[in-house]
């Protein structure tokens, strides 16, 4: 059989029109990315020194450091993963290995869905109502950690749930043949090889909740305070929401616009660096648990 | 060891058993030709049935080692080779139970003069040395030895040849004997027929351990290997 | 030889799915039984059945008798059901040693089962792993992660793990159906040895395999089993056209 020359050549131009449409998008993307943080990073490098890193803002935030927004979200972020991850994981759990597959097992899935799509700010509110003013715990490190950790809950628990259905079920038989449990099985056999991929969920949650503003503004963020707090129940300041008054409604916009970009910089390259650190402590784990 | 080593290990002491029995058959028939002793005849031609069971189960042995487990090479080679060794086997039992037989269609002793003369005693010699050579070449992997059968089976050849006059002149100094001269004749011929299996079973040696095949060369060729 | 197990007229549905139709088949004790048939046969819900693996699979209905030395394990109470397990060892398709230490791996079934004694521990490792054939590869390096060991390795190290027990039973799904040949022979050599044992059954996709292992073959088809012999009767004579059929791979 012969086939026509004509043909070939269409299959040759369709496809390189198509691989070179796809390749244009996706180096535009990543040219994107870097245009971002090149413009952070040349407007924000020349604020960042040892002192901006270390001392009190002064003068209306016009001046000083950005220490205590520092600290605070570093305090939110590990108070609403201690929150987060262990509920997240275990609600993974009972999903993906206890709860019997039918319908209220469908409705919960579906509302963990839900709940990743709500917007931040009703996040916000929520937490405003419930652990601000319910609870009681007032604007504090307690509530605003419990508001962000809500928001950071259906990631943790979606990705745990897809990382223990991607252990082989196997491993749980081979478990259960020797005589164990399902608890046993659970906690030495799946639990340990789902780790790496459990772990790269907080990955994804560490990186939500560090930049979100939304949830802490009625929770706990401090427009101006320069001090460390004493205590869980104490309010504090944030990165993104100090990044936010300095440049919508501080005392003098333009006065502290150099600190707004230094403040956008150290906010990155803190979300760059919890990322990393996560990452490796996935490449750790899951080294120790490669599969052939 | 594995599963098919355990499987051929098996069948080779089943075919060196078999090897024994025929041997101790042809043996025996001899012992009943010289003593004239019809109750051992007897018993050898009994025990041909042994022989044939043998060859049964050794065919049937690498019948199923074919199937289970596809052996290829040396196993293989020991497997084709094997078979081909039993069948010959079968049939220098077959002669033995003849020699037996024709000892039992004797009615009297055989003159000692006509077993010298036909030189029956002395094929048989060389016979039964044959056959013991094969199995000592197959159980210690001795080519040589095997490949001595070709030379032997010729004075065996030259016996069978020259048997006819002799027995011709055997009837005629001992007429009283001339039903046992034909029988001596009809053993003859069975006899040399042990040289030429014994040849046979070289060459499945030979092809087993070193992977040659002898069969159909010109005689030439095979001495030519030596 | 008595039979060590034993399946009467056995149904199992999953849902709608009839997948096993009336299974009868006895099998004698310290043998090597293979279970062969083209994929979606049955072969492996039938394996299932003997450590009642076939529970955790929602929607499974199983009526006839399974029984194991005359006992109907259909009918134990369910507290007995890790006792069963206890003593019926399972080795998969693919090695699946546990994220452990080599050592760790073989003791998972001492430790689950409550055992502390750290030197009987230690001492039934060591036998088990020799029993496995896999003694002098690991002995430098119990400590290392099982997953540092070869396919091959990786799976003898499985079936240590399930001998660790002491199980009179072993059922084998597939265990050389992801390794290359070497490794296959290891495996097919180490079943051969453990037989004198155990009663072993052993789910196959290759017929030579089944040819090479086993003493008695089963063949299955959608859910029946069409012929059930010695395994040298199915590969030199069967009794059946499907079989016939299906060893010379003249199927369908």
């Amino acid at each position: 059989m012969t086939f026509p020359e004509s043909n070939e050549r269409r299959k040759k131009l369709g496809q390189a029109v198509m691989f070179g449409v796809s390749r244009v998008i996706s180096y535009g993307i990543v040219a994107l990315l870097f245009l971002i943080l090149f413009f952070i990073v040349k407007q924000g490098i020349g604020v960042v020194n040892w002192e901006f890193l270390t001392a009190m803002p002064t003068d209306g935030m016009t001046k000083g450091g950005i220490y205590p927004a520092i600290m605070g979200t570093l305090y939110l972020v590990a108070g609403s993963m201690l929150f987060a991850f262990p509920v997240g994981v275990m609600a993974g759990i009972y999903v993906n290995e206890f709860a019997k597959a039918g319908p209220m097992k469908r409705f919960v899935k579906m509302m963990t869905n839900n709940l990743a799509g709500v917007p931040s700010i009703i996040f916000g509110l929520f937490g405003m109502a419930l652990f601000v003013n319910q609870m009681g715990f007032g604007a504090s490190i307690l509530a605003g950690s419990l508001t962000l950790g809500l928001l950071a809950l259906p990631i943790v628990i979606r990705t745990t749930e897809e990382a223990l259905k991607s252990v082989d079920d196997t491993f749980r038989q081979a478990s259960y043949a020797l005589g164990g449990s399902k608890l046993y099985t659970i906690r030495k056999v799946v639990l340990p090889i789902a780790l790496p991929n459990i772990l790269t969920g907080l990955i994804l949650a560490v990186g939500r909740v560090s930049g979100e503003t939304a949830p802490i503004l009625f929770t706990v963020a401090a427009y101006f305070l320069p001090k460390l707090p004493g205590s869980i129940m104490d309010q504090c300041m944030a990165l993104p929401y100090h990044l936010y008054v300095i440049s919508t409604s501080g005392t003098q916009i333009e006065a502290s616009r150099p600190m707004a970009y230094g403040t956008a910089f150290v906010l990155v390259v803190i979300v760059l660096i919890v990322n990393l650190l996560a990452t490796l402590l996935r490449n750790y784990f899951g080294n120790k648990v490669k599969m052939n | 060891m594995t599963h098919l080593d355990s499987e051929l290990k098996m069948l080779k002491a089943d075919i060196i058993e078999m090897w024994r029995l025929v041997i101790n058959q042809l043996d025996k028939a001899k012992d009943a030709l010289t003593n004239f002793d019809r109750d051992l005849a007897e018993e050898v031609v009994e025990n041909e049935k042994r022989v044939n069971s043998y060859e049964l189960k050794i065919d049937r042995d690498c019948e199923n080692i074919f199937a289970l487990f596809q052996p290829v090479a040396t196993d293989l080679r020991l497997v084709l080779a094997t078979m081909k060794i039993c069948n010959n086997l079968e049939r220098i039992g077959d002669i033995a139970a003849s020699v037996a037989d024709f000892v039992l269609d004797a009615d009297t002793d055989f003159n000692k003069s006509i077993l010298e003369h036909t030189k029956i005693l002395e094929m048989y010699a060389i016979a039964n040395e044959m056959i013991a050579d094969t199995l000592e070449a197959f159980d210690k992997e001795d080519t040589r030895l095997a490949r001595t059968m070709f030379k032997r089976d010729k004075i065996l050849d030259k016996i069978d040849e020259a048997a006819l006059d002799r027995v011709m002149e055997c009837i005629q100094n001992y007429p009283e004997q001339v039903r046992n001269s034909l029988l001596v004749m009809s053993m003859i011929r069975k006899l040399e027929r042990v040289g030429d299996q014994s040849k046979n079973i070289a060459e499945e040696i030979i092809f087993y351990f070193e992977a040659k095949v002898l069969k159909h060369k010109k005689k030439k060729q095979k001495e030519g290997d030596e | 030889m008595a039979n060590k197990l034993e399946t009467i007229d056995v149904h199992l549905h999953y849902g709608d799915f009839h997948a096993l139709k009336g299974i009868t088949m006895a099998i004698p004790e310290n043998s090597v039984t293979a279970l062969i048939g083209p994929s979606g046969c049955g072969k492996s819900t039938y394996l299932r059945l003997f450590n009642r693996m076939n529970d955790l699979i929602p929607f499974t209905r199983i009526t006839g008798q399974v029984l194991l030395d005359g006992e109907d394990i259909y009918q134990i109470k369910s507290s007995k059901i890790d006792a069963l397990r206890r003593n019926v060892g399972m080795v998969f398709q693919k090695p699946n040693p546990f994220p452990k230490s080599i050592f760790e791996n073989v003791a998972y079934g001492l430790r689950v089962n409550g055992i502390t004694d750290n030197s009987f521990i230690e001492n039934q490792v060591e036998k088990t792993l020799h029993q496995a054939a896999l003694w002098d590869e690991v002995k430098d390096k119990l400590k290392k992660s099982a997953f540092e060991l070869s396919g091959g390795q990786q799976q003898r190290l499985c079936i240590a793990r399930a001998l660790a027990i002491e199980p009179s039973i072993i059922l084998m799904d597939e265990p050389a159906s992801a390794l290359d040949p070497l490794s296959t022979g290891k495996i097919e050599d180490l079943i051969f040895e453990l037989k004198s044992k155990y009663t072993i059954i052993i789910v196959t996709h290759n017929m030579q395999q089944a040819g090479r292992v086993s003493d008695h073959t089963g063949f299955f088809y959608l859910g029946e089993l069409i012929e059930f012999d010695k395994t040298k009767k199915i590969f030199t004579n069967p009794a059946k056209q499907e079989t016939e059929n299906y060893i010379t791979g003249r199927f369908g």
